[in-house]
C-alpha cells in the first residue's frame, strides 16, 4: 500500500530516521517495535504527511494516496467538545455526505464501544475512553489505511486486550494497519509483519510467523564461568555468543555444536544443560536493539 | 473542499468566540466604540467613520488571525490535518475564521457608531466594502506570516524586514539614496584598487546616477508599493473612487493573494510540529 524508500529525517543535528526503507503491504498489520527515541513516531508522522522527509520518498503502491486514519501517540483532543461533536467534526472532513454523517458517527462509536459516552465532554473522559475515541476518529470515513501510534499505551491489561481485539477485527475487515508499541506480546498478538527500529534504522523486517518458525538456536550451559575458552569459542563463528556459564549458537553457528561440545569437554567443563530453542520475539528484539 | 472549509471554519470560529481572547476582542470593540463613537459626542464625518472603523477592522483582523493561528497550531489538530487532501485548506480555514470574526465585530461597531453618527450617502457606502475588505485581508495574511503556525526558520524576519525597508525607503528617500550611492562609491574604489577598472567605473557610474536621481528612482520604487493604501485613503476623503483609485483595493487584494500563496507554500512544505 505504501513504499518507504531510503527516507532520512533529521531534527537539527539529531538523525531521527536514517535511510529507512520498508513497504507496507495491503491488508497487513505492520508492527513497529523499538525503544524510546527509535524513530517510530517520526515515521508515523512522515507517513501521515505531517513531516517532510529530508531525503528519500514515501509513495503509494497503488494509484494515488489512500485515505489515512491517524491516531497520534499523545491523546490530545479539543477537550471542550463532546465526544459526538468531535466525531461529527472529523466526519465533516472526510467527504461523508451530510445525510450520512450521523450514521458514520454512530457506526464508529459502536465499533469502539463508546456509544454510552457520546454526550460526554472529552475532558471528562477516562484514559481508556480517550484511547477508544482516538481510534474512533481514525475509523471515521472508513479509511483503508490506519496509522495507530501506540494504540494501547497506558491502558490496563483488560483495556489492552480490548484494543487488540478491535485491531484484529479491523484487519479482518480488510484494513491495512501500521501500529507501534513497546510491548512485544501486543505485536505478537495482532501483527502479521514486524519492523524493529532502533536509533533511526530498521534492524529487523520480517513476517512474524516466518521469523518465529525458522529461527532456532542452541544453548549450552556449563558448570562454571567460561574463562579464556570464551574467546576461542567466539573465534569459531560470529554467531557464537559466550557469556557467564552459557554459550549460545545462533543460525549457521549451530552446525558447530559438536565441535563446541568437544572443546568444552576437553577443557574439563561439565555440561549441565544443552537445549535447542526457538528464538522468541523478545530475543529478536534484544538482538536488534543491542 | 467547500464542506471541509465550512466545517473547519465553524470549528475555529466556535473556539475563538467562546474563548477568553474572543471575549476580550468583543469587549475591546465596545470600548473602541465608546471612545471614538460614543452617542454623546458630536456627529463624526463620514470619512472619519470609514477610516477609523477601517483601521479598527485591520487591527482586530490581525489580532484574531494571530489568535486563531495559535489555536490551530495545537497537536490536538493533527488528525484533522491528516484527513485533508491539502494542508492549504487548514490554512485557508484559519484565514477565513479571522476575517469572518473581525468583519462581524467591525460591522457591529460600525452599526453602533451610526447611532447619532454620520448619515452615509450612497457614494460613501459604496466605498466601504472594497476598502475594508482589502485592508482586512492584507492584515489577516500578514498576521499569518507573523505567527509560528506559518513561519519557517527566518521567513517572518525576511517578510517584515522587506516591509520595513519599503516603509523606511518611502519615508526617507534621500538618506537611502545617499547611503546606497556612498556604499557603491566605496565598493567601486575597492574594485578599482584590485585591478578591475571596468567594473569599478560601472559601479561608480551607477552610484552617480542614483545620487542624481535618487528621489525619483528610489522614492518612486518604494512609494509605488504603498500607493494603493494612499489611493484608498484619498478616495475615502473624496467620498468616491477616481478611475485609477478604483484599482487600489484590487491591488491590495493582489498583495494579499501573493502573500497568502507564499504562506501556503511555507505551510505546505514545513514540518508540522504543533504544540502539545
Amino acid at each position: 500500500m505504501i513504499e518507504i524508500s531510503q527516507v532520512t529525517k533529521k531534527f537539527q543535528r539529531v538523525v531521527a530516521l536514517d535511510n529507512v526503507s520498508l513497504s507496507i503491504p495491503k491488508g497487513e498489520v505492520v508492527g513497529l517495535l523499538g525503544p524510546n527515541g527509535a524513530g517510530k513516531t517520526t515515521l508515523f508522522k512522515l507517513m501521515a504527511g505531517l513531516l517532510r522527509a529530508d531525503s528519500g520518498k514515501i509513495r503509494p503502491l497503488g494509484s494515488g494516496w489512500p485515505a489515512v486514519g491517524y491516531k497520534p501517540e499523545r491523546l490530545l483532543f479539543p477537550n471542550e467538545l463532546r465526544v459526538s461533536e468531535y466525531l461529527h467534526l472529523m466526519a465533516g472532513l472526510c467527504n461523508i455526505p451530510r445525510n450520512e454523517v450521523e450514521d458514520a458517527v454512530l457506526e464508529s462509536l459502536v465499533r469502539v464501544d463508546l456509544l454510552d459516552a457520546a454526550g460526554k465532554r472529552i475532558k471528562d473522559c477516562s484514559k481508556g475512553m480517550r484511547q477508544r475515541l482516538a481510534l474512533a476518529q481514525a475509523l471515521i470515513g472508513d479509511p483503508p489505511l490506519l496509522l495507530l501510534d501506540e494504540p494501547s499505551n497506558g491502558l490496563d491489561p483488560e483495556g489492552q486486550a480490548d484494543i487488540n481485539r478491535r485491531i484484529k477485527q479491523l484487519n479482518e475487515a480488510g484494513k491495512t494497519i501500521v501500529l507501534s508499541s513497546h510491548q512485544i506480546h501486543e505485536i505478537t498478538e495482532v501483527c502479521t509483519e514486524l519492523v524493529i527500529l532502533n536509533r533511526g534504522r530498521v534492524h529487523y523486517n520480517n513476517r512474524i510467523d516466518s521469523a518465529l518458525a525458522t529461527r532456532t538456536h542452541t544453548i549450552v550451559q556449563v558448570d562454571r564461568e567460561l574463562g579464556e575458552i570464551s574467546d576461542m569459542l567466539r573465534a569459531l563463528h560470529p554467531e557464537v555468543y559466550a557469556r557467564g556459564n552459557q554459550i549460545i549458537l545462533r543460525e549457521e553457528a549451530m552446525q558447530l555444536r559438536r565441535q563446541v561440545l568437544v572443546m568444552l569437554l576437553d577443557a574439563n567443563y561439565d555440561l549441565l544443560h544443552v537445549e535447542e530453542k526457538r528464538v522468541t520475539l523478545d530475543e529478536i528484539y534484544a538482538e536488534a536493539v543491542r | 473542499m467547500i464542506q471541509r472549509l465550512l466545517v473547519l471554519t465553524g470549528y475555529f470560529l466556535r473556539r475563538l468566540i467562546f474563548s477568553l481572547s474572543g471575549i476580550i476582542y468583543i469587549i475591546f470593540g465596545m470600548i473602541f466604540w465608546l471612545l471614538f463613537f460614543s452617542p454623546g459626542q458630536g456627529t463624526p464625518d463620514s470619512e472619519y467613520y470609514i477610516l477609523v472603523i477601517g483601521a479598527f477592522g485591520a487591527v482586530i483582523t490581525f489580532l484574531s488571525a494571530l489568535t486563531v493561528a495559535a489555536r490551530a497550531n495545537r497537536a490536538a489538530n493533527y488528525p484533522m490535518v491528516v484527513r485533508l487532501p491539502s494542508r492549504v485548506e487548514f490554512l485557508a480555514a484559519v484565514l477565513f475564521t479571522a476575517m469572518i470574526f473581525a468583519a462581524a465585530l467591525q460591522l457591529l461597531v460600525a452599526g453602533l457608531a451610526l447611532i447619532n453618527g454620520p448619515s452615509l450617502v450612497m457614494n460613501s457606502l459604496m466605498v466601504i466594502p472594497p476598502v475594508w475588505f482589502a485592508v482586512n485581508s492584507i492584515a489577516a495574511v500578514l498576521a499569518l506570516h507573523a505567527s509560528d503556525f506559518v513561519t519557517v526558520n527566518w521567513s517572518r524576519v525576511y517578510i517584515f524586514g522587506v516591509l520595513a525597508v519599503f516603509l523606511f525607503g518611502q519615508n526617507a528617500r534621500e538618506p537611502v539614496g545617499t547611503w546606497l550611492s556612498n556604499r557603491l562609491i566605496g565598493l567601486s574604489r575597492s574594485v578599482m584598487n584590485s585591478g578591475q577598472i571596468d567594473l569599478g567605473s560601472s559601479l561608480s557610474e551607477l552610484a552617480m546616477r542614483i545620487s542624481e536621481n535618487n528621489s525619483e528612482l528610489l522614492g518612486n520604487a518604494f512609494g509605488l508599493v504603498f500607493w494603493p493604501f494612499r489611493a484608498m485613503a484619498d478616495a475615502v476623503v473624496a467620498r468616491s473612487f477616481g478611475p485609477a483609485q478604483a484599482l487600489a483595493p484590487a491591488i491590495v487584494l493582489l498583495y494579499s493573494t501573493i502573500l497568502f500563496m507564499l504562506a501556503a507554500d511555507l505551510f505546505g512544505s514545513k514540518d508540522l510540529d504543533f504544540l502539545e
